[in-house]
């Protein structure tokens, strides 16, 4: 009597637990990546974009000392990657990455301070992600032109979902992938950190990793008004993105041996001096 | 005395039984409740590196710090690390050999409550996110192989008493 009691409820139990194995399984193989976000949103930046920030003042931008930005550019000793005479600072990212989109606001700032952008497209991070769909900059297939540096952008990844992970825009060359391996590793980097983007490298002089204020300012904002609110002193998003342009900016003026003077000025020099190296 | 010799026998067999299960029971709480320690000490004091890790679905940053880890302001870890505080009282030799029905089915009710919440996770994980993290799998799995011991166990025991 037992024996049979027991065998009836052994079969109802296996027959739970291969019911519970199907219901996994359902679960793995109808996730679809194709369902993930597959709007490509690269598209040229308006000039009326780019002009809201070239119009801000030297003096404007300074004022805002070092905001909220908690960049630490780390001072290393690594290869100089000159092209023509000029300092290479070395940009690598991604689309879909939410701290590359925020990082790009400071480094388009500064570098407009040293030459100007054309083909500069607006995207925005991925919309599954932390800090979902920020609206930003590509640095995609944009030219960049200076008396003073060179830059080098490698946009690794698009925002478009593919497989387990994002469709490749660019594949970085041996040098670039050599510099990301060692300097985005320990003991320049934690160990948790290691390999992560944004990963900048400004000519073996320092390296930057990660986004250098709190994304949190940018969330539910287009672009236009990211940028609108640069003129407005007391803006989070002035705080964040211009007190990041003025430390990028006093690295940059490290690699230029502080040129131009019009930009690397006292206050510029004075953020600089703080940077041990 | 035959009949005694077999009851004695059932007896005996019975809390061989009972010391196997609650054995697994106990051991793959343990292991959740170290698991679910980690995940909650790690969302309390991890700093948040404002970074992307270039390593594909397994992401555990993206999970762990993503809307879907906290429900009504609760981290998910620290969820878990009551489940499986709880399921250890459950797996308990004591617990397993009482005859008091209504601990037998919570029991089980809660294994599945706990199953039912792994659905969830794993379909945020895939669904949702498109990341794993391979610290919440642990829990997954340690809470699936709960439920497996915890309705065998209950089969094999409920049959015994009949």
């Amino acid at each position: 009597m037992a024996k049979k009691s027991s065998n009836r409820n052994l079969k109802y139990s296996l027959l739970a637990i291969g019911a519970v194995i199907l219901v996994f399984l359902i679960l793995i193989i109808v996730r679809s990546p194709t369902t993930q976000n597959l709007n490509a949103s690269d598209s040229l930046a308006p000039s009326s974009l780019i002009n809201s920030i070239t119009k801000l003042t030297n003096s404007f931008i300074q004022s805002i000392g070092t905001g909220t930005s908690t960049a630490k550019p780390i001072p290393i000793t690594g290869p100089n990657i000159s092209i023509n005479g000029k300092p290479n600072i070395l940009y690598m990212g991604a689309e879909y990455c939410p701290y590359c989109a925020t990082e790009r606001w400071p480094m388009v700032v500064a570098l407009t301070r040293f030459g100007s952008f054309s083909n500069l497209k607006i995207t925005h991070s991925s919309t599954t992600d932390v800090y979902p769909d920020t609206q930003t900059f590509s640095f995609y297939k944009s030219t960049y032109t200076s008396p003073y540096i060179v830059f080098t952008p490698v946009e690794m990844y698009s925002n478009i979902a593919q497989g387990s992970g994002y469709s490749t825009l660019q594949t970085p060359t041996s040098q670039q992938q050599s510099l990301m391996n060692t300097y985005d590793a320990p003991p320049y980097v934690p160990s948790a950190n290691a390999g992560a983007i944004p990963f900048m490298y400004f000519n073996g002089k320092y390296l930057l990793t990660g986004a250098s204020y709190s994304p949190t300012s940018l969330q539910n904002k287009t672009a236009a008004q990211i940028a609108s609110a640069l003129t407005n002193k007391n803006d989070p998003i002035t705080q964040g993105v211009l007190g990041s342009a003025n430390i990028l900016t006093a690295v940059i003026c490290s690699v230029t041996n502080n040129q131009p003077s019009t930009v690397c000025t006292p206050t510029i020099k004075g953020i600089e001096s703080t940077m041990s190296n | 005395m035959e009949k005694e010799t077999t009851n004695t026998q059932n007896k005996f067999e019975r809390k061989h039984k009972v010391r196997i299960i609650s054995g697994i029971g106990i051991l793959l709480s343990i292991i959740g409740l170290a698991d679910t320690t980690y995940l909650t000490i790690a969302h309390y004091t991890t700093k948040v590196i404002l970074a992307c890790p270039s390593t594909g679905i397994i992401n555990c940053q993206k999970v762990t710090s993503s809307t879907y880890s906290e429900i009504h302001g609760i981290p998910a870890a620290v969820l878990g690390l009551i489940f499986f505080s709880v399921m250890l009282i459950y797996q308990l030799p004591m617990m397993w050999s009482t005859t008091n029905k209504f601990i037998r089915n919570t029991r089980v009710l809660y294994s599945i409550a706990g199953l039912v919440s792994v659905f969830w996770f794993v379909y945020v994980e895939l669904h949702k996110l498109d990341a794993i993290c391979l610290y919440c799998t642990g829990v997954h799995i340690l809470t699936f192989f709960l439920f497996v011991t915890t309705i065998i166990g209950t089969s094999i025991i409920t049959a015994e008493k009949e």
